[in-house]
């Protein structure tokens, strides 16, 4: 009898399961780059998947479907937010511009010449975000500061959830999931240190979100439970 | 509720445009199959539940990715299942905790495999060519497949060294493949 070749020999003990973590990690770093192994595993699956059809199949349980769901939502909502975000923008842009007619207009009828424009060069470094469901009261409020690199937590209406906890989740467009910021813990305030120091221009763009979690958190390095609120900063001080 | 492969492809097209009426079906439609894969290696529904979780907003995420002229949805989704709950095992020294009532309610549809529903032919055809196999080697290809076994946990098993499974576990697939392609 005849064996495999060494790829096709590798493809197939990669689907059948049998290689170890290290051997795993090396075959997936190069299925990337490596059409024939790539090519060789796919047929591998084709082969042996319809052994998974000899398993009896066990419904899941009614939960699992909303946690995805969820999950999807939380994505989905980035993307609202933006279209939304957008939105606002346009509608700022044309009140500026409608400003900038009036004023124009009143300095002329005045006989004044200029107008004087105030701005401010200091980089504000207290920002603040209201937590909440669509246009409910605010369940929570966060406040952030550079200088100190502290977010701050507190609880405003959120209802407390026997046997769950709240989990803060900032996300962004430049982080690949989103990035858990902690866990509330009993107590209406929490106070949660920022490792990386915060970076201004991320945090401005970053969308925070609550998710309710089994007590402790989530169980996973993502959000399992529904998201609850939702928000994004704005500054606090000049 | 079992679908045909059309079927399944048109869904995964339309989940691929952000239908979530589709991704909806797809999951009632495969979730059970699915989840039956992940307990069976990860021995505890916590750990299944979890990896579905996951696998699942996979196939949200990648529907566009998938060709269906390199595998069926399902053997896709199978995959990615597969390949999370096996790096979780291979993670991790201990196996799952052997919960008794998960293995009972999966051990029951594995050594009668056709209950009530018509095989389809490819599972007819693979069962065959595994029956071709001697007893002890189609178990350890089963063990491996189904039950997520390295070659060391296969050479404990079996009180063989790994090389020699490893040579068992190649000499079946060369079986297997030259079966499968007559």
């Amino acid at each position: 009898m005849t064996g495999l070749d060494d790829i096709d020999g590798l493809a197939a003990e990669y689907v059948l399961g049998t290689l170890n973590r290290e051997e795993r990690l090396a075959v997936e770093s190069r299925i990337a780059s490596d059409p024939t192994l790539k090519a060789a595993i796919s047929a591998w699956e084709r082969r042996l998947t319809p052994l998974a059809d000899t398993l009896k199949p066990v419904v899941p349980p009614a939960n699992l479907y909303n946690k995805i769901r969820a999950q999807i939502g939380l994505s989905a909502h980035v993307v609202s937010l933006k279209a939304r975000e957008q939105q606002l923008v346009r509608r700022g842009n044309r009140w500026r511009n409608a400003a900038a007619g009036m004023t124009a207009m009143a300095a002329s009828l005045a006989g004044l010449v200029g107008v004087r424009e105030f701005q401010y060069q200091q980089m504000p470094t207290q920002f603040v975000a209201v937590l909440q469901a669509g246009d409910d009261k605010p369940a929570f409020l966060m406040t952030v500061d550079t200088k100190t690199h502290n977010c701050v937590i507190t609880a405003v209406t959120a209802p407390k959830q026997p046997d769950k906890s709240y989990q803060v989740w900032m996300v962004h467009d430049k982080l690949p999931k989103p990035k858990s910021l902690g866990v509330m813990s009993e107590g209406d305030m929490n106070v949660m240190p920022m490792d990386d120091g915060p970076d201004t221009a991320m945090f401005m763009n970053a969308t925070f979100a609550v998710s309710l979690e089994p007590e402790g958190g989530s169980p996973s390095d993502g959000p399992t439970g529904p998201v609850l609120f939702t928000g994004k900063l704005i500054k606090a001080t000049p | 509720m079992q679908l045909t492969r059309q079927q399944l492809d048109k869904l995964i097209a339309a989940v691929a445009k952000g239908d979530e009426a589709a991704f909806a079906e797809l999951y009632q439609a495969t979730s059970s199959k699915l989840f039956a894969v992940a307990l069976r290696i990860l021995r505890s529904r916590e750990a299944a539940e979890e990896v579905l979780q996951e696998s699942y907003f996979r196939v949200w995420e990648k529907a566009a990715d998938f060709n269906p002229a390199l595998a069926s949805p399902l053997t896709w989704m199978a995959a990615i299942v597969r390949n999370r709950c096996i790096d979780e095992v291979r993670r991790k020294v201990p196996r799952g905790g052997d919960d008794e009532s998960v293995l009972e309610n999966i051990e029951s549809g594995d050594e009668h495999p056709i209950v009530g529903l018509e095989r389809q032919e490819d599972v007819q055809r693979l069962l065959r060519c595994m029956d071709g196999l001697e007893p002890e080697k189609k178990q350890i290809v089963r063990l491996a497949y189904l039950d997520g076994m390295s070659r060391e946990d296969l050479a404990a098993k079996f009180g063989r060294p790994e090389g020699t499974i490893k040579t068992w576990l190649h000499r079946s697939l060369a079986q297997l493949k030259g079966c499968l392609e007559q």
